[in-house]
């Protein structure tokens, strides 16, 4: 990339200037339209309720106050443990997700697999038509015995249709020869899928990777659907989530209204959750990010 | 052969859902026979608590993270397990997608035992329909003879469904939810308004003598999403709510406690043209913000804080808010001018189905859920405990008043246990927190109050759900600016509040409505 613009300065290209200027310009500005509301967001947890009352949200604390973060925190030992379950939901299931969406795809567009087709209908199928809440309910609770159990939330997010359509157009771009002449040197199949299929399908597997870990990173429905208070760790965006409904709640209930209720910063707290929430996944998001360009840009060519 | 046999799987799917759907449905109704008929052998011998069980009691909350609840919990059980060899389990559906979740639980045919209703909030009689209760009528007498002796006749009649007694009602428990404006005292009193104010026109003579004569309030510093036109329709005429939403305004009320199965049309009579004039007339001599319709501010902190003059809630809010006022600003005699007292002819009971409990269709031991309910509601010990906590811990009684203690402190020591299923006046013990005076108010609401008529009434909205959708958008819509008086001409705004109503499928729904009504009324007088 470097190299074009130097040799784009070298022609004196003003044409060129313009447009790069425009570009660059323009993605500034994209780029301050993303960071800025997170900024927002920053500076508004540090700030006081009463700040955030009389004035409003602001880039920079007018009354610095670390009370929202303080709330969000006083169970340490709770969000720690949400965090550790997040983290190890997350990682667990990606490797798995990635691996069943992987190997789904693939068979999926071998030619020489009989039923492919009929297999594949049943898989779009689900993405028409599904049974439902309350089936999905009961088969958790009631057939899998799941519940209060991790698993509950592990299991529904391994495979989606979308992810395994996603990977199966990639691999077809992978030529069926291949398959074959390896085949002919003796390799098996699994020696195949992972030798051979999995290494070309780097670009694709880091896009559905991050796809699957950004699902588990935001888990809260299933968690809060099958896992019960009993349980001590839950998963840490339903631990926020839950931390926001209490106070909320305890703010405006009516049937709660005898009770004797704390001073509850509501604002600057639901913006220390979104710090705490969205934190790690910025951090990390550096590290895959180029596999996720090369991912789209190499489907997009291939088609 | 593709799409045959496709097409033939699909209805092999449907038969099975459906009969599983069946099934389910089976299954609830000879549960209910099973245990009736269990109870018909074992007459008249005393119920055998030989077995240790545990019982488990739903409800609605965040479960307290401190430890206190277990604490507490631990000291019931012990005089549970004394009494009836049983123990009590909490379960919570936290307020996360709590609507989802409650029914869930009650869909999947999960073994819960006591579980908290809410006909008005709960869906309690659609979840009956589903068969998700068991029949208490036999059960009643013979496991929970307390609660059955001291529940009316009339009490559980309103707790039938198709006849049958499917929950327990909170009959005994007083709370008022009815609106009203509160204004202080004090500048009510230097207003020259003879207490207490009893209509509009005296709060709008209280508003301009706060604007005339105090520079620094802001007279009613109301935010955003303030709506008082329910409010008037309480005061200026004789008309129900009825237990329908129409988003940001109430559309629909019944003519009258005479005519209770009527539909009422608030708007399109001319108290809308008054409303709308009355808010443009305050509006226009500056009671509230410029901006009041983006105000996010708390109305309530302002209040607090001596920088507004009225503010507007229930009653329940009005008794502990007095005693906070009397503590941030000594002096101010907080005030409640309740909607009702103008007419004083439409102030309706909260429904004794508000809360309730009920005993899950697959609970597995019903007898003893019976005789544990029975314990929480009809002992004094274990009620304090399951409300109050312990005394000592979480609190104290000083002058007969419920206080905290003195080394309590609010993240290590608090406790709640969201208890709303069958709570009793006769145990509650005054809190410090809440105004000593609130008999007065009481006993105001008692000469004048009529009975919850539609404990029982659920309006289906299935026919006219994307018309009842577009009203509440058309009242969202153009609500605000009449609500806050920010029209040029009341009188137009009014107008075109009607006009696009009916566009929107005003009289549909009214129609349905007044069926539903008219059903509900032929089934009450069946009843009677």
């Amino acid at each position: 990339m470097d190299e074009t613009f130097v040799s784009a300065r070298k022609k004196k290209d003003t044409s060129g200037l313009v447009v790069q200027w425009i570009g660059y310009l323009f993605i500034g500005l994209f780029a301050l339209c993303c960071l800025l509301p997170f900024l927002l967001v920053l500076g508004t947890s540090f700030t006081s309720e009463s700040a955030i009352k009389l004035s409003g949200f602001n880039f920079w604390p007018k009354e610095f106050s670390t009370f929202a973060y303080k709330i969000v925190f006083e169970n340490p030992d709770l969000i720690i443990g949400s965090y550790i379950v997040t983290i190890v939901m997350t990682i667990v299931g990606t490797a798995i997700g990635l691996l069943l969406v992987a190997m789904t795809g693939y068979a999926l567009q071998r030619p020489d697999f009989m039923y492919r087709n009929k297999i594949s209908f049943f898989i779009y199928f689900t993405t028409l038509f599904s049974g439902g809440l309350v089936p999905f309910y009961l088969l958790i609770t009631q057939y899998l015995h799941l519940k209060d159990n991790y698993l509950a939330v592990l299991l529904p997010g391994l495979l989606s249709p979308f992810l395994i359509i996603m990977m199966k157009s990639f691999v077809r771009s992978i030529p069926h020869a291949i398959t074959e002449s390896a085949k002919i040197d003796g390799a098996g199949d699994f020696t195949i899928f992972l030798r051979l299929i999995l290494p070309m399908t780097t670009p694709a597997l880091a896009t559905i990777g991050l796809f699957i870990a950004l699902g588990y990173w935001n888990e809260w429905y299933n968690s809060m659907l099958f896992l019960s208070p009993d349980m001590k760790y839950r998963t840490l965006q339903l631990f926020l989530y839950n931390v926001i409904t209490s106070a909320d709640f305890v703010r405006n209930s009516a049937a709660a209204s005898n009770v004797q209720l704390r001073d509850v910063p509501l604002e600057s707290m639901k913006m220390a959750t979104a710090v705490v929430a969205t934190g790690p996944v910025i951090l990390f998001y550096p590290f895959v990010q180029r596999y996720f360009i090369k991912g789209i840009t190499v489907g997009a060519v291939k088609g | 052969m593709g799409i045959k046999k496709a097409s033939g799987m699909l209805l092999t799917l449907l038969l099975l859902f459906t009969l599983a759907a069946c099934g389910g449905g089976n299954n609830a109704a000879n549960n209910g026979e099973n245990t009736t008929n269990d109870t018909g052998n074992k007459d008249s011998s005393a119920p055998d608590t030989s077995k240790f069980v545990k019982i488990s009691y739903v409800v609605l909350g965040d479960k307290p993270k401190n430890g206190q609840f277990e604490k507490v919990l631990a000291k019931v059980n012990e005089i549970m397990k004394e009494k009836i060899n049983a123990e009590l389990e909490w379960k919570w559906v936290e307020w996360a997608d709590w609507q989802t979740k409650y029914n869930l639980l009650l869909a999947s045919g999960e073994k819960v035992d006591l579980i908290t209703i809410g006909t008005d909030w709960l869906d309690t009689w659609a979840n009956a329909q589903r068969g998700a209760f068991m029949n208490l009528d036999e059960l009643l007498p013979r496991y929970a003879p307390e609660t059955w002796k001291s529940v009316p006749e009339k009490d559980w009649n309103e707790s039938r469904y198709n006849g049958k007694i499917v929950l327990i009602p909170e009959n005994d428990y007083t709370q008022w939810v009815n609106h009203g404006f509160f204004y202080r005292g004090d500048w009510a009193k230097e207003a020259g308004l003879n207490e207490p104010i009893k209509n509009w026109e005296e709060i709008g003579q209280y508003l301009q003598y706060i604007k005339d004569n105090k520079p620094d309030v802001i007279p009613w510093d109301m935010a955003s999403g303030a709506v008082t036109w329910g409010g008037y329709i309480q005061s200026y005429t004789d008309n129900l709510d009825l237990p329908l939403s129409t988003g940001y305004m109430p559309v629909f009320t019944a003519v009258s406690n005479d005519e209770k199965y009527t539909v009422a049309e608030p708007i399109f009579s001319d108290l809308f043209l008054n409303y709308a004039k009355l808010m443009k007339e305050w509006a226009d001599k500056g009671f509230w913000r410029e901006d009041a319709l983006n105000n996010k501010n708390d109305n309530r902190i302002a209040l607090k804080a001596g920088l507004s003059g009225l503010d507007q809630h229930h009653t329940q809010t009005f008794s502990t808010l007095r005693v906070e006022m009397d503590k941030a600003e000594p002096g101010s005699e907080l005030q409640m001018f309740p909607f009702n007292r103008t007419g004083g002819k439409n102030l309706m009971e909260l429904s004794i189905t508000h809360g309730g409990t009920s005993l899950g269709a697959h609970s597995k031991n019903p007898e003893r859920a019976l005789m544990a309910y029975d314990l929480i509601r009809n002992n004094e010990e274990i009620y304090h405990l399951i409300n109050y906590g312990i005394e000592g811990v979480q609190y104290e009684i000083k002058d007969g008043k419920r206080t905290l203690p003195a080394n309590y402190n609010e993240a290590s020591d608090s406790f709640y246990a969201d208890f709303w299923g069958g709570r009793m006046d006769k145990f509650e013990i005054p809190s410090e927190t809440v105004w000593s005076e609130i008999g007065t108010l009481y006993d105001e609401y008692d000469k004048i109050k009529i009975p919850y008529p539609y404990g029982q009434f659920v309006f289906d909205k299935t026919p006219v759900e994307s018309e009842l959708t577009a009203i509440s958008q058309v009242a969202g819509e153009l609500g605000p600016a009449i609500n806050f008086g920010k029209v040029s001409d009341p009188a137009k705004a009014v107008e075109e509040f009607r006009a696009k109503i009916k566009t929107a499928g005003y009289d549909k729904v009214k129609a349905e409505l007044q069926k539903q009504l008219d059903a509900f009324k032929q089934k009450m007088e069946d009843a009677k």
